[in-house]
């Protein structure tokens, strides 16, 4: 193997070594200061999962370059229609399904939008993050206390344990893995973040492609909104509030390039969200005050996906 | 005769959106019997609102129409007018020096991010995400979390005028104007705007320009925290991503300033779009319209805008039949 290659790969596994380095920092502080490790990791699990599902889905937006800052506002909306189906019909499946359909609806309403009317897709998911803000405290004025939609702690309780949740995980991300590397889209999808001229040439349908990918991402969403409810079945217009930036941070902190193309990967939502929940809770254990530890997480985000893509510089400034 | 048609057409297309805004803004009022300026209060809020939104306006189009998406202008804005507020209250300084104080502070923090995205030379989408971070736990800690509340200090509290809203929009338009359309600085940017390849290959220095952006949008942000906090007395904290909401006050009179910019200067196009957002705003304000239905049609306006700019071309085909 070429010098080359090898520092190819070493970069490629930055992402892993990096996690399970936090990893490893949270097992030596969490045992110093003596802390329960097994609730720490539940709670590592709980925090980070949501925004795995989410980051999971969305790489294939992020795969053919495009972007959409509404998820944390979708995950939202779904999560309080979903709890208002349960409310109007006590069935956790309709919930179930009312999370999915409602925000597949959204993520392929921003698509058709954007493609039918040629729109950039990035202005189109700013205008619905709008929307979608303005329809959580619509929801919850109408059909909440005024505050709050309530799902009952005793209709989710069964469900809310962390094998369940990673299974949801575990299943979304194996079918992500199956789509992404193992059939057509996966190909096509890549080649249209790489070069969208070249695809179009070939025959690749960059409408079709998009549909595809944020129909993906927007069964990400659902899935987030189910396993957000089953948490914290209390919903208020803070559910999942910080879903979207963290989403965007996770992608890019498991070593996604943010233009997309072929060095795109589906497993760097989940490294990547892991990796911020740890980080996350390093910095609790070290005591810093929130500031602080918001300061030490940016630099460490900044040096993380600084050294992932070090061999990526070109002699001009990215754009 | 060519030429006044062309000068009918330019008066045209740069008067049509505000003044149709202003006309359909009063019109709503007088609906509802309302007089939309009808205190000195109102007039107020109205250029307050037109400075804010022009000056975050110029500060988001800068890095964003080089192909450079940066998060950080509301950091900046908070964490500038911060450090600003914090050193005039323990040292009894007025208004002007905040003003100044807020200006430097402000070409300071976007200086900085400018210098660490030419260092480490990532998309800048993913060195602002990193930099608001920081400037927002920066903000946070320096306040004990708790912001910073001179409501009753009558001295920096005493800036809100027409008259003082209107020397910043002159004075923040000419520089932007003298920078951008009258300097080495200026003609370098055009050009990396244009052909970042072909200019860096004609021996155009990219870094120093690009610096020199973010710390131009960083100086109009640090007057826009200024404008903010002289209007409450209070600077609120924000965490994880709290302050990027300013930059989206900017995208609707982007869009507008980039469509009557067609007809005049560009910047001018951001003023005017930046007055159309604003009677939109005070209308809403004077009709007492809920916050969902603002953010609401408010998207919904920008939507539809972008529809038109986008497919402009198809739609006079159809009119034409």
């Amino acid at each position: 193997m070429s010098k080359e290659k090898i520092k190819k790969q070493i970069m490629n596994l930055a992402p892993v070594v990096g996690l399970l380095l936090l990893y490893g920092v949270f097992m030596i502080m969490g045992t110093v200061k003596d802390i329960n490790i097994a609730y720490g990791m539940k709670a590592i699990i709980n925090q980070s999962i949501v925004v795995a599902v989410v980051a999971t889905g969305a790489i294939f937006i992020y795969t053919l370059g495009s972007f959409d800052i509404s998820l944390g506002a979708s995950v939202a909306t779904s999560a309080l229609l979903g709890g208002i189906v349960y409310n109007a019909t006590g069935s956790l499946l309709c919930m179930f399904l009312a999370n999915i359909g409602v925000a597949v609806f959204i993520s392929l309403f921003n698509s058709i939008l954007a493609s039918v009317f040629n729109l950039p897709v990035f202005v189109t998911t700013i205008a619905m993050l709008s929307v979608l803000n303005a329809l959580v405290l619509v929801l919850i004025k109408v059909n909440g206390t005024g505050s709050e939609i309530a799902v009952p702690a005793e209709a989710v309780k069964a469900l809310d344990t962390t094998g369940f949740k990673v299974l949801i995980l575990v299943l979304f991300l194996v079918l992500c893995i199956f789509v992404f590397n193992f059939t057509k889209i996966g190909r096509m999808q890549k080649m249209l973040g790489g070069n969208e001229i070249c695809a179009r040439l070939t025959g690749i349908s960059g409408k079709k492609m998009a549909i595809i990918g944020f129909a993906m991402a927007g069964i990400g969403v659902g899935l987030g909104a189910f396993v957000s409810t089953i948490y914290a079945p209390t919903l208020t217009k803070n559910t999942a509030s910080s879903v979207g930036m963290d989403v965007i941070i996770a992608i890019v902190f498991g070593g996604m390039p943010v233009s997309g193309g072929a060095r795109s990967k589906i497993t760097a939502a989940v490294i990547g969200a892991f990796s911020m929940t740890f980080l996350g809770q390093i910095m609790t254990l070290m005591n810093f005050n929130s500031g602080i530890g918001q300061m030490v997480k940016a630099v460490i985000f900044i040096l993380v996906v600084f050294v992932a893509t070090f061999n990526q510089r070109s002699k001009m400034l990215p754009r | 005769m060519k030429s006044s048609k062309g000068m009918i057409t330019k008066i045209f297309g740069i008067g049509t959106i505000p003044v149709a805004t202003l006309v359909i803004m009063l019109a709503l009022c007088a609906s509802k019997g309302v007089v939309m300026f009808e205190t000195q209060g109102n007039w107020i809020a109205f250029f307050r609102a037109v400075t804010s939104v022009m000056l975050t306006t110029f500060a988001l189009s800068i890095n964003l129409n080089s192909g450079r998406f940066d998060f950080s202008i509301g950091s900046i804005s908070m964490i500038s007018s911060i450090v600003a507020s914090q050193i005039c209250i323990s040292m009894g300084f007025t208004t002007p020096v905040m003003l100044l104080i807020s200006l430097v502070s402000g070409i300071f923090f976007g200086t900085l991010s400018g210098l660490i995205y030419i260092i480490v030379k990532l998309p800048p989408i993913i060195v602002s995400l990193g930099v608001t971070l920081f400037y927002e736990g920066f903000a946070f800690a320096i306040t004990d979390g708790y912001g910073v509340s001179f409501v009753a200090n009558t001295e920096l509290t005493s800036f809100p005028s027409v008259l003082n809203y209107s020397i910043i929009i002159l004075a923040g338009l000419a520089v932007i104007i003298f920078l951008f359309d009258y300097t080495k600085f200026g003609y370098n940017y055009k050009a990396l705007l244009s052909g970042q390849k072909v200019s860096v290959n004609t021996g155009i220095k990219e870094v120093p320009n690009a610096v020199g952006c973010y710390a131009v949008a960083g100086g109009l942000m640090g007057v826009v925290g200024f404008i903010s906090a002289t209007n409450t007395g209070n600077i609120q904290m924000a965490l994880n991503f709290g302050s990027i909401g300013v930059m989206f006050t900017a995208f609707l009179p982007m869009f507008i300033g980039g469509f009557i910019g067609r007809f005049c200067n560009e910047r001018i196009g951001y003023v005017l779009g930046a007055v159309t957002t604003a009677l939109i705003s005070l209308m809403y304000a004077r009709l007492n319209v809920d916050s969902s239905i603002q953010q609401i049609t408010t998207a919904l306006i920008l939507v539809g805008f972008l529809i038109y700019l986008n497919n402009e071309g198809k739609l006079k085909k159809l009119i034409k039949g």
